[in-house]
């Protein structure tokens, strides 16, 4: 117990740097996504390849590969380009911000096709509506397409933050001090692994639970309007 | 270009359309319509499924886009040119978007927003395209609702009003921006029989008080008794034109004639 209690600071602060990233990288995911799907849904070929590209690519390995590849290897990238070009000299990747950028890109390419689904679920008619009223492109989107891309996207949003919020334990291959990280270390130095990784396990639950009362929250407010059956 | 208001555009038609061509690919569903609809006019346009009538009415707001042909709608001509994919584009969105404003639409399957109540469908063209101040809006509003007997079920949303009260709804919607024409894509179509009287009888009251209206339907007695012209379209073309009273009573088209054998029951 002692020792739970010595390292309780560490593995709080362990929790709040999973929990920064997960935000940070659902942001990024956010507007990754957003671009992705109207680049799928856009007349362009191009933008259309690209979009497929990558979100064939994220989808189709693990995780962690890509992590570690992104990580290493596009440090060791970024390097060698400044070295070739002389632009700039050796640059370090501070592991939060690599991790939030990994999730991010990988999380992304999920959204994608979250967003993707949504604005398809969109009833056309709806938007024909609003051209037909006299209102402008932005403003469709605005008052008739966002809303109801928001209550289409919200399931499939919730899953894929769910499984991004847990997917930041992998950061801690980074190296990032993140829950796992600190568990592990506490779990280690003091013999107690069950206790701390019951301990995270418990906390992620936490986590997860809250994360369910704030989506089922956002559901209901863009919910109105939707028969339930 | 004269800018008359409706009581100074004594010879000015409230909507004149002329020469409308319209093809998909290689298949052209419209081949040269004109029509001219004055004010207080009612237009019936009739004619079978694939006959371009619904094409020719989403033509006219430019929810598609004509291969060929104007439109003026009180003397103004909508500006358009050449696009990409050979048809006719826009040449100012924002001359279409305001002269969409003043031609408003009622479509068959109804197109309420689904996550606004019955009034908030209501005041939103107003107060975010006409500039309304919102409780001037919602005073509109409520008195359109009133007009089509919806004003009980303001606060609903479409999901839980039957297909008869959203058509309604979308009635009330197209009177708010107090248009100058009103375009009818075949309101009663997908409405099961019953509920087809309830909005004849709003359509008819809106042609009694004077409305304009162009009204592509399937329904024989409102084209009959309501509309003063009627025209009917077969394969992209005009075959039918004239008074209700002549079209139906003496057709010259044999189209026309068989059309109405077998829409007789």
């Amino acid at each position: 117990m002692d020792n739970v209690i010595a390292y309780m600071p560490s593995i709080l602060q362990g929790t709040t740097i999973t929990v920064a990233v997960a935000l940070c990288s659902v942001v990024l995911a956010v507007i990754m996504g957003l671009l992705g799907a109207w680049g799928k849904l856009s007349d362009s070929l191009a933008a259309n390849k690209i979009c497929e590209a990558y979100t064939t690519l994220v989808r189709g390995v693990p995780e962690l590969v890509l992590m570690l590849l992104l990580f290493y290897g596009g440090q060791q990238l970024l390097n060698d380009f400044g070295h070739a070009t002389g632009l700039w000299g050796y640059i370090e990747i501070n592991h939060f911000t690599a991790g939030v950028f990994t999730i991010g890109f990988i999380y992304g390419a999920y959204m994608t096709e979250t967003f993707r689904g949504a604005y398809l679920a969109i009833p056309r008619g709806q938007v024909e509506a609003g051209v037909a009223c006299g209102m402008s492109g932005p403003l469709v989107f605005r008052r008739i397409i966002w809303p109801q891309l928001v209550r289409y996207a919200l399931p499939s949003f919730g899953n894929n933050w769910l499984v991004l919020l847990k997917a930041t334990a992998l950061v801690s291959v980074l190296g990032l001090h993140e829950l796992v990280w600190e568990s592990f270390t506490a779990g280690r130095s003091t013999r107690q692994l069950f206790t701390f990784f019951l301990i995270t396990l418990l906390i992620y639950l936490v986590l997860t639970a809250i994360s369910d009362v704030l989506l089922r929250w956002l559901d209901r407010k863009y919910s109105l309007g939707v028969r339930r059956a | 270009m004269a800018e008359a208001g409706p009581a100074a555009n004594g010879g000015v038609a409230a909507l004149s359309v002329e020469d409308i061509h319209k093809s998909f690919g290689p298949l052209e569903v419209l081949k040269g319509i004109s029509l001219t609809a004055h004010e207080h006019n009612v237009i019936s346009i009739l004619g079978s499924s694939g006959s371009g009538k619904s094409t020719f009415l989403r033509c006219i707001n430019l929810l598609e886009n004509p291969t060929a042909g104007q439109v003026h709608v009180q003397g103004e001509l909508i500006r358009m040119k050449p696009g990409r994919a050979g048809d006719l584009v826009a040449e100012d969105d924002k001359q279409v978007e305001r002269i969409r404003a003043k031609l408003a639409m009622v479509f068959q399957s109804f197109n309420l927003w689904s996550h606004m109540t019955v009034l908030q469908n209501v005041i939103e063209g107003p107060i975010h395209v006409l500039k309304v101040p919102k409780e001037e809006a919602i005073a509109r509003g409520e008195a359109v609702l009133e007009r089509v007997g919806m004003l009980e079920r303001k606060d609903y949303y479409p999901a839980h009003c039957s297909g008869g009260q959203q058509q309604r709804a979308a009635i009330a919607r197209a009177l708010a921006m107090e248009p100058e024409v009103m375009l009818f894509d075949e309101p009663t179509s997908a409405l099961d029989p019953e509920l087809v009287g309830e909005v004849l009888r709003v359509m008819r009251s809106l042609a009694d008080e004077g409305r304009t209206m162009l009204v592509v339907t399937h329904e024989m007695g409102f084209a009959r008794e309501v509309s003063d012209k009627v025209m009917f379209l077969h394969e992209g073309r005009v075959e039918e034109y004239g008074e209700p009273q002549q079209v139906f009573e003496a057709p010259k088209s044999e189209r026309f004639k068989q059309f109405l054998a077998g829409t007789l029951k």
